[in-house]
This record gives C-alpha cells, structure tokens and sequence, in this order.
C-alpha cells in the first residue's frame, strides 16, 4: 500500500470519509444545468462573495472607522499599502458584479418558473439574500468617508427615514443621532463586517442547503 | 464528456424518471473552475483598469452636485422624482418611497404564493413573463429617469 492509500484509510477508519466522499463526487448534476450557462449566476454570485470576504478581511487590517481617520485610512492603502490599490479596486468590481450577478440569478428563477412547488421558501430565502446583498452595497459606501460616501449616505438614510411607520426606527438604528457622524460610521461599519456576513452566510447555507434537498428543477 | 444515467426522484415525482447527468466530480467541478478563473480574471482585469475611486474628504457644509447612489439605487431615486402625486391623506413623498421599497420588495417575497400556476413551461407562463419583464421594464425606465432628471 503507497503513502497516498495509507492516509486515506488512516482517515476514512476514523471519519468515514469514503461515504462522505462517494456522495458529494457522484451526485449527478444534471445535464441541462451543466451544459446551460444561466444555471452558472448563483455559483459566480458566490464566488464574488467569497472574493469579498477574502478582500474584505486584508481591508479592514487597514482601514479605521472613525471620521477622521477613515478617508487617511483609504488613502493610505491606494497609495502606500502594497497591492492595496489592487486589494480595494477587487473588492469593490466583486461587490458590483455579485450585485449584477444575483439579480440576473434571479431573473433566470423567475423565467423559469423555479420557485415554484417545493421550492417556494428558497425563493424566500434569495428575496432575503438580495436585499442583503444591497444592504452590503449601501453600508460599504459610506467607509471611504469621501464627498460622495458622506452626501450618498445622507440622501439614503433620509429616503429611508420617510417610509411611514418603520422608517423613524431605521433612520434611528443607522445613524445612531441627529447627523452622519461618528456614530453612524462605527454602527455601518460593524453591519457590514459583523451583522451582514453572518446572517448572510447563514442564509447562503439554508440556500444551499434547499438546492442540495429539492434538487435542481428543469424540465424532464 | 462523459455522461451517466442516472435515476433520480424528483420530489414532485411519484415515478423515478431517468434524466441524464454528469458526475459532480471531475466532470462538473471543472467546468465550475473554467468559469471561476474567467471572472476572476475579469475582476482582476477592471480592477486594474478601473481603481476604485476615492474624491476629496467628507464635508459636511458642502453639498456636492451631482450626488449618485450606487446604481442598483438609482431606480428608487428615479421613482421618488417621478412620482408628485399625492393620493387622499398620502403625501407624494410617502408614496414615492413606499412603493419602490415595501411594495417592491413585498411582492417579490410573494411571488411563489401569488403565481399558483403549477407549469414551468414558459408558453405556458404568459402572465408571468409579461409581468417580468413590465417590472424589469419599469425598474430600467426609473434608472434611466433619475439619470436625467438630476
Ligand atoms: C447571495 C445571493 C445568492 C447566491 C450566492 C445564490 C446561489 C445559488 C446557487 C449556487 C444555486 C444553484 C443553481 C444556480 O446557480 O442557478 C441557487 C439556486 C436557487 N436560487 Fe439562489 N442565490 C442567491 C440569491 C438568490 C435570489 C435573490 C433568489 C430569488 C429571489 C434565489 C432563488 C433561488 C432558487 C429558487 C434556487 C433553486 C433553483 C432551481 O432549483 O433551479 N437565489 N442559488
């Protein structure tokens, strides 16, 4: 027996692996998704995810959620940090092309009738998914603490402000006061990298898990 | 490629039916891959060609012109210029911002409880992608209007 047989039984006596494995290499994809490339958008949303949490984590070893330090904070990384230029320009395509790529996602569920019987609560669950995905967009903008961050951010909390009824406690929970200010940068700052990515991942697994459960839907 | 039959039941199936597949792995996975390196290579591509921009600092006592959302808002903007009637006691402005948000959003939540429809066959669908491809339509429209009303 090689070196290569003897990890693998030294693992699979342990953990079963063999099992484990045989059923997520064999599980057929379906020819009509593997060949159509619409069926593509939901993994190439993910993959821009994926991209972002990877950016995202060497960002914020840089970046300082305060007013006065965010804007030198971004400067800092376009110009002295190595690669940072590169490392935000990533972050910022992969959060434009994920946005782009789960609406076209959605679009191809919608023509294709996809979420219909059983798969109504995945169809939920992507409604969720997109308004995060949004949500992700508009609390990113204002970090740069640039001309555009700042107005943008005021516009946006203002429109959100005047929805009757829940818009007084919205405006409330993302501004944290009267104005954009400090309050508002620590409290956009610790929803787009604590509140977001977790309840997003959550929500990606019960996706995933749905497609995995329902199998893909296609004609017969 | 190479393809295998498989039997698969289909949850809304009673019958197993034979539909052709390929084996997740390799067969599946690279194609997967193939994809994965082309978009990333895009992104690497735009952003190199493309910096994220940055402009002068935060100041509150200056409003710059034009001030643009990132473009996946723009069509709510669009909607809230487009929109100066009021309804009874609603005033232009609530319902402006009521509907491209709660209302939107609200029905795309219930899309799969509205549409009872059980086929998926797209000829069979002709309400539904008229009604897509309106709302894609109109979301296009209010982009386009807020870029031109600014
Ligand atoms: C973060 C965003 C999202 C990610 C990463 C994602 C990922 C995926 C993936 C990888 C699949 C497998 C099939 C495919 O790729 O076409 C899938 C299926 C599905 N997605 Fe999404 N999705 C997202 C958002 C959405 C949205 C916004 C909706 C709809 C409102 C949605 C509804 C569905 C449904 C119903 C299926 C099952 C389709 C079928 O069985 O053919 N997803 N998703």
């Amino acid at each position: 027996m090689n070196l290569e047989d003897r990890i693998f039984k030294w693992f699979d006596e342990r953990f079963k692996i063999k099992d484990l494995l045989t059923s997520v290499i064999k599980h057929p994809a379906p020819e009509y998704a593997a060949t159509n490339p619409l069926y593509c958008l939901g993994g190439i949303a993910f993959l821009c995810f994926m991209i972002l949490v990877t950016t995202g984590v060497f960002l914020a070893m840089y970046y300082k959620p305060t007013p006065l330090e965010a804007y030198k904070s971004v400067e800092h990384i376009m110009t002295v940090v190595p690669m940072g230029s590169l490392v935000r320009s990533i972050h910022h395509w992969a959060a434009n092309t994920m946005i782009a790529a789960v609406m076209l996602h959605m679009m191809r569920i919608y023509f294709m009738g996809a979420y219909k019987k059983p798969r109504e609560l995945n169809w939920v669950v992507g409604v969720t998914l997109l308004l995060i995905t949004t949500t992700f967009g508009f609390s990113g903008y204002l970090l740069p603490w640039d001309q555009l961050a700042f107005w943008a951010t005021k516009i946006g909390t203002g429109i959100a402000g005047s929805i009757p009824v829940i818009g007084e406690y919205i405006s409330l929970i993302l501004v944290g006061g009267t104005d954009i200010g400090a309050e508002t940068m620590t409290r956009f700052f610790t929803i787009h990298v604590m509140i977001l990515p977790i309840t997003i991942a959550i929500l990606l697994l019960l996706h995933f898990a749905m497609v995995r459960i329902q199998g893909i839907s296609g004609r017969l | 490629m190479s393809l295998i039959e498989i039997e698969k039941h289909e949850i809304e199936e009673e019958r197993p039916v034979r539909i052709r597949g390929l084996p997740f792995f390799p067969h599946f996975l690279l194609r997967e891959v193939v994809v994965m390196c082309l978009i990333a290579g895009s992104l690497i591509l735009m952003a190199s060609l493309y910096p994220a921009g940055l402009l002068k600092p935060a100041d509150p006592f200056d409003t710059p012109t034009p001030i643009y959302p990132e473009w996946y808002f723009l069509y709510v903007f669009g909607f809230l210029k487009f929109w100066t009637w009021d309804i009874g006691p609603l005033p232009a402005k609530v319902i402006g911002v009521t509907l491209p948000m709660v209302l939107w959003y609200g029905l795309l939540f219930m899309v799969p409880f509205i549409d009872r429809n059980p086929s998926s066959d797209i000829r069979k669908r002709k309400v539904a992608v008229a009604l897509g491809i309106i709302a894609i339509l109109g979301i296009l429209y209010f982009t386009y209007f807020s870029i031109v009303h600014h």
